[in-house]
């Protein structure tokens, strides 16, 4: 053993918790016999309890039976402390109406193990997290560090909570108080709004009719030239996107993804055949025997989170997993108190296809595929085997060169069977006796096969199966390079392999957010189809896609609220080019006549991708395909988010004559709204309307209700209505004179119309249409109401629900949602809620579609890839190991979020990042534990505190995200004259996305984005680590 | 700043090398006080907790309920996870170690005989407790306590610990660290009750379980399961780096020390 490593155990950040233990007795020596008894401090509220909260209920432990107490009240709504969106039950103290804690709702799958059943009553469901029969443990329903810290948001110095205007210039930090109104007419009608010259308003750009751009007519309305953004959906997109989309009909919304986890869930979607909505999997942990996290960390981080580290935690003691954690950096996940049940697999950032592909070219070499199951052609024949979904590894691919249809399936019209298209144009495989025969038509087929076929024509066209191709292209790279490319011994290669097909079909591979690099779509569609190979979707113990959500914003049982009167279909081409084909377009057609060569095209156009919030800004702010002339923005912020963006168009954005309007909504300004125009203030959690949904990996069908369990803090309207997201687009919509909005904008199911003036007009008729769907909810007994704090509630469904949905609504929000039971999470073997469509080995879209740069095909499966740039050349081509000698990557934070910095609850347990050093690095370069140091990359560079670990893969820097902040009360801002200090403590630490840097390669500007998906990189930047 | 840093290092410096490895099984009853009688609390129970670290995910819920709930001032703790990057001396293979701290509530506490007014005394139950009408805030209990579990509070100037959060064990309700423990590590509960889970889980894990500083003789009554032997003592480690830069790299320590 490496002496040097021996007793190097390292306090992590947390650890300092014990200086803090200790500086507490630094202060008393000062203090000491103030009296014969008792102190000059302030007294608590009790001798011995101190200033503890009073108990929010009292439990007799003979009877069970729970007695509350009246200073207090306990309601069920949703935590916007992460993406997770976990369903709470809150503390609330009803004398100071001020939020007490936090905790999890039993209710809930995100925050409870086996969640309580909805047929019981809220009194018992409560009693299940009491000490009553020792009940609390099992039965417990948690909330996290940050769902506890969250609860100062609302009283947070820093929240905004007046309609604010900008007085000075954009970014400037001065503001100036108006009303709703004033506000509303402003944004709406425009003019000389501040002194800079004419702005349009909405009502200019409210022109569904006339071409944006003339000259380029698939460019769509100009009501294009609104983008709209939003952070995720918290539960209020439908309402959003009822404005954007539906009443406006603007093409340009975007939200966070594709800075988020954009390359993992294209990857995910291309196996699962879903590029539309990109479904992902997530292990079902309570079955699985063996576990590959790569670039996914279940406790440390993750979505859903909470849910995942108690399932982890749960089988890694009682179950039989054993998993292994792939990541540049060491991680929570890996506990030494399961040494035994969990391991640490070191990888540099931006090389997981290499892992995939040697774990796939192992699989096949040592024949641990699950050879039956993916054999089965079709659906009927996988079934009648008891199998829940079927492959299409048996599927023969056109492989010809230069063919046509080069890259698409054989189809029985390209051997004149049939018309192309038809009903019965079936894909063809080869059953055993080498015949080319329908799918359709057999119940098995040969899983390796390559050979000629004749057409219809006579041609003599190559075709292979997808499993084939798949091998070939696992077998182009020897395990040498691979192992070379991302670190891994080849011998650890061969240890994961076998495990994987030792466990066959409780075997099972997740990643997520590690694939945000340079190569990180080919590298999450080589990791998932690993799932395809082991055969485990659908599995109990293997791969699930989850139960989903309910939908009260459709056309629901009881309201339409997905049509109305007069609706808009946004069309034309996304401002991110996405989903549109290059060679469509009149640029590439001009181009074509004019005897050019189209590519590359000025800027990436992404047929696959789903329109990213990356390109959007950008773009938009570039003018290609075109510009924008308003922007609004919901809680969002890719200037702190997105890698490299800030140097990028921070410029352009503080310019009125790039962007005119940006109008921002919030309840905090963050390093984006800080350029806004106006800012309208917002609810904070607690506070809000909306549905939020599952996560996949939540195996049962879930939706949380969150409705304003404490009265908003911010300004009202002049109606009276809390002014939010919700009463802003109202408001605009109604201004507007949108269908959609105002007067006889909804429609019942027996044909009546109801107006659409208030958020609850929209939100109780979703949770009515939630509370029918399938079987009705019961109504709620008055003792559900009681223990569920609804009393603040019932006015509200009373003003606006007819009496027969009164009661299953309030029982919908006694138990803060609409959830399947437990018991329905499995059947037998299988999930019980399974993804249904043919799993892909190959993938015929990606397969056919041609990259707008290369004007080069994608390849339709699984491949190793390095890093590259929008060109297709590889990144090192242009920033060399020798300039540019190590890798920066970031890693989520087990405590901190993106946008929790203002809390000092989670900044006393940690209060920045130091950025993390290999030790053999750091004695290279003379760098001390504790030293400062500079990350150079080129586009920017950070300054900050290095952590000397052997707990990282030599060569890499490891950055936890959300700090370096520079705003969310990091600084001052003036409004009406008075300043709200800024905070520096907020601004500590750094932020990887400060080293991100535009893509040399493309014409008009973007920052470094994967190819595929237009994902943001942050894994894997080329940097140099200088010592201070 | 610099004072929570030096006097960090400074009790690293006198960390026993080498851990003691001492199960439960063999830990003395001998007294190292003279106890007090205790008062107050249910004679018929004992309250203790049992850490099953194997459980335990490091996230830190329980450090910021217990800090809501019973209104710790800012940047101190009446429990928090202490987390731990640490190398297994048989395979070499990193790993990360989480130790969840609190007050031990030991059988024989030392923090109890050192008050020179009798304010912080043990219930019949077992807990630990300060009462603050009496307390004179001198800080001989803090500096009794091995565990460091124990901080002058600086609003009420009097010592500040965990109680268990007895206010809620009386109403029938988890303390508020064990109700938010998302792996489901920390179980508490009466272990004169042989029907309780911690007494089950005592039985079944009996030879596994731990305490912290056993060779101290304070008996605590709060138990690890999946302890790291060498976190029984204190550990020699490397400090983690806690104190926060400026812009310009200039100091600026940790915001909440200067409370």
């Amino acid at each position: 053993m490496d002496k040097s490593r021996r007793n190097l155990l390292k306090g992590g950040a947390a650890a300092a918790g014990a200086a803090a233990f200790v500086a507490g007795y630094s202060e008393p020596l000062s203090r000491m016999y103030r009296g014969l008894s008792g102190t000059s401090g302030e007294k608590p509220k009790h001798p011995i309890y101190g200033n503890a909260l009073e108990p929010e209920y009292t439990v007799d432990m003979g009877t069970g039976d729970i007695t509350p107490n009246p200073n207090q009240r306990v309601a069920f709504t949703v935590c916007y402390g992460c993406t997770t969106k976990c369903g709470v039950r809150v503390r609330i103290d009803n004398r100071s109406e001020t939020v007490l804690r936090a905790l999890g709702n039993p209710y809930n799958p995100l925050s409870s193990d086996e969640h309580v059943d909805e047929a019981t009553s809220v009194k018992d469901a409560l009693l299940t997290t009491t000490l009553y029969q020792d009940q609390g443990w099992s039965k417990r329903s948690t909330t996290c560090a940050r769902g506890n810290a969250m609860i100062a948001q609302i009283s947070s110095p820093h929240r905004v909570t007046q309609c604010l205007k900008r007085s000075g210039k954009r970014g400037e930090g001065k503001w100036t108080a108006i009303n709703f109104e004033q506000l509303i007419e402003e944004i709406v009608e425009g003019g000389d709004l501040f002194g800079e010259g004419h702005v349009d308003g909405l009502a200019a750009i409210n022109d569904y009719e006339t071409p944006l751009d003339p000259e380029n007519p698939e460019y769509g309305p100009k009501t294009n030239q609104l983008l709209v953004m939003e952070a995720t959906d918290y539960g209020r997109s439908a309402l959003l996107r009822r404005f954007s989309d539906k009443a406006f009909g603007t093409r340009n919304y975007g939200h966070h993804g594709s800075y988020c986890g954009l390359a993992f869930r294209m990857g995910a979607g291309a196996m699962l055949n879903d590029l539309a909505r990109n479904a992902h999997v997530k292990p079902d942990f309570e079955e699985a025997t063996f576990a590959l996290f790569v670039g996914s960390a279940p406790s440390q981080a993750g979505n859903p989170f909470k849910r995942q580290g108690r399932l982890i935690s749960k089988a890694r003691v009682d179950g039989d997993l054993e998993y292994l954690v792939v990541d540049p950096a060491l991680n929570a996940s890996v506990a030494r108190s399961t040494t035994k049940r969990s391991r640490w697999v070191p990888i540099r950032p931006g090389s997981d296809s290499a892992l995939g592909m040697a774990l796939i070219r192992l699989l096949f070499e040592r024949d641990g595929i699950a050879h039956d199951y993916l054999a089965y052609p079709n659906a009927a024949a996988a079934q009648a085997a008891g199998e829940a979904t079927n492959t299409n590894a048996t599927h023969l691919v056109i492989t010809s060169e230069g063919h046509p249809r080069q890259g698409a399936f054989l189809r029985q019209s390209d051997l004149g069977q049939t018309e192309a298209g038809a009903e019965d144009d079936g894909v063809l495989v080869a059953d055993a006796n080498g015949n080319i025969v329908p799918a359709a038509e057999v119940t098995k087929a040969t899983l390796f096969w390559k050979g000629d076929v004749a057409t219809a024509e006579g041609e003599q066209i190559e075709v292979q199966t997808a499993l084939n191709l798949l091998r070939a292209s696992a077998m182009e790279h020897e395990l040498e390079t691979l192992s070379e490319a991302c670190g891994i011994p080849i011998s650890t290669f061969r240890r994961i392999a076998a495990k994987l097909a030792e466990h066959g079909r409780t075997a099972v591979v997740d990643c997520h957010g590690g694939m945000m690099s340079g190569a990180g779509f080919d590298a999450a569609f080589a990791l998932q189809i690993l799932n395809v190979l082991l055969g485990n979707v659908n599995h109990a113990g293997g791969s699930a896609h989850g139960g989903g959500s309910f939908n009260g914003t459709g056309a629901g049982p009881r309201y339409d609220l997905a049509n109305f009167e007069g609706q808009r279909e946004p069309t034309g081409v996304f401002l991110s080019r996405s989903r549109f084909p290059y060679e469509k377009t009149s640029e590439f057609k001009r181009l074509k006549e004019a005897g050019q060569n189209p590519y590359p095209a000025r800027a990436p156009w992404r047929k696959l991708a789903p329109p990213t919030l990356t390109e959007h800004l950008p773009s938009a702010l570039e003018g290609y395909p075109y510009p924008i002339k308003a922007l609004i923005g919901v809680m969002c912020n890719p200037i702190y988010g997105q890698t490299g963006l800030r140097g990028l168009i921070e410029e352009k954005l503080r310019d009125p004559s790039v962007l005119p309007l940006y109008v921002a909504v919030d309840g905090f300004i963050n390093e984006t709204s800080t350029f806004a125009d106006y800012i309208v203030p917002d609810s904070v959690m607690y506070e809000v309307w909306g549905f939020t949904g599952s996560w996949s990996g939540t195996l049962t069908k879930m939706t949380t209700a969150c409705w304003p369990i404490v009265e908003p803090r911010q300004v009202k309207t002049a109606d009276g209505e809390p002014v939010s997201m919700d009463s802003f687009f109202i408001a605009l919509g109604k201004k507007l004179g949108l269908p959609g909005f105002g007067a006889d904008a909804i429609t019942d199911a027996q044909g009546n119309k109801h107006s659409l003036d208030r958020a609850e007009d929209f939100y109780l008729r979703a949770a009515a249409n939630l509370a029918f769907t399938g079987d009705v909810l019961a109504d709620a007994t008055e003792e559900d109401i009681a223990f569920a704090g609804l009393e603040r509630l019932l006015p509200e469904l009373e003003a606006t629900l007819p009496p027969d949905e009164r009661g299953p609504v309030a029982r919908l929000y006694s138990r803060g949602g609409r959830y399947q039971t437990f018991d329905a999470a499995r059947q037998g073997d299988r999930l019980g809620n399974t993804w249904t469509r043919e799993l892909c080995v190959w993938n015929e879209s990606v397969a056919t579609t041609v990259d707008s740069m290369s004007g080069k095909r994608l390849h339709g499966t699984a491949r190793f890839m390095v890093p590259k740039m929008a060109d297709g050349s590889a990144m090192r081509d242009h920033y060399p190991e020798e300039e540019w000698p190590y890798l920066a990557f970031s890693y989520k934070s087990n405590v901190m979020n993106s946008y929790a910095i203002g809390l000092e609850r989670l900044r006393m347990i940690k209060p920045y990042n130091p950025m993390l050093v290999n030790r053999r690095d750091a004695e290279r370069l003379g760098i001390k534990h504790g030293g400062e140091v500079v990350l150079q990359s080129p586009g920017g560079e950070v300054r900050g505190v290095a952590v000397v670990t052997d707990g990282v893969m030599e060569g890499c820097i490891g950055i936890e995200h959300s700090y370096g902040h520079k705003e969310l009360g990091a600084r001052e801002h003036v409004v009406d004259g008075e300043a709200v200090a800024g905070n520096r403590w907020i601004a500590a630490g750094v932020n990887i996305n400060d080293l991100g840097f535009a893509d040399p390669t493309r014409e008009v500007a973007g920052t470094w984005l994967e190819g595929v998906s237009g994902a943001a990189v942050r894994q894997g930047l080329p940097v140099r680590l200088l010592k201070v | 700043m610099d004072l929570v840093k030096r006097m960090f290092m400074g009790q690293l410096a006198r960390l026993a090398a080498g851990a003691a490895f001492v199960p439960l099984a063999s830990v003395a009853h001998a007294k190292i006080n003279e106890q007090p009688p205790r008062r107050g609390g249910d004679p018929e129970k004992r309250w203790a907790m049992l850490i099953d670290l194997r459980r335990c995910i490091g996230c830190q819920a329980c450090t910021v309920s217990c800090h809501l709930e019973n209104d710790a001032p800012l940047g101190k703790f009446r429990t928090i996870v202490s987390q731990y990057e640490v190398e297994d001396e048989a395979t070499g293979d990193l790993s990360t170690f989480f130790l969840p701290r609190l007050c031990n509530h030991c059988d024989n506490p030392p923090c109890v005989p050192v008050c020179p007014v009798q304010a912080t005394y043990q219930q019949h139950d077992g807990i630990v407790v300060v009462d603050s009408d009496r307390c004179v805030g001198c800080g001989y209990c803090v500096q009794a306590c091995p565990y460091d579990a124990r901080f002058i509070n600086e609003h009420t100037q009097t010592a500040d610990k965990c109680t268990f959060c007895t206010h809620r064990l009386e109403a029938g309700l988890s303390p508020a660290c064990v109700e938010s423990c998302v792996g489901g590590a920390r179980i508490i509960g009466d272990i004169l009750d042989p029907d309780s889970t911690i007494s089950k889980m005592m039985d079944e894990h009996y030879s596994d379980l731990k305490v912290l500083q056993p060779e101290k003789g304070t008996h605590p009554h709060v138990f690890y399961l999946g302890m790291d032997d060498r976190f029984i003592d204190r550990p020699e480690a490397l400090a983690s780096v806690w104190d926060v830069r400026g812009e310009d790299f200039s100091e600026m320590g940790y915001e909440f020390s200067g409370h």
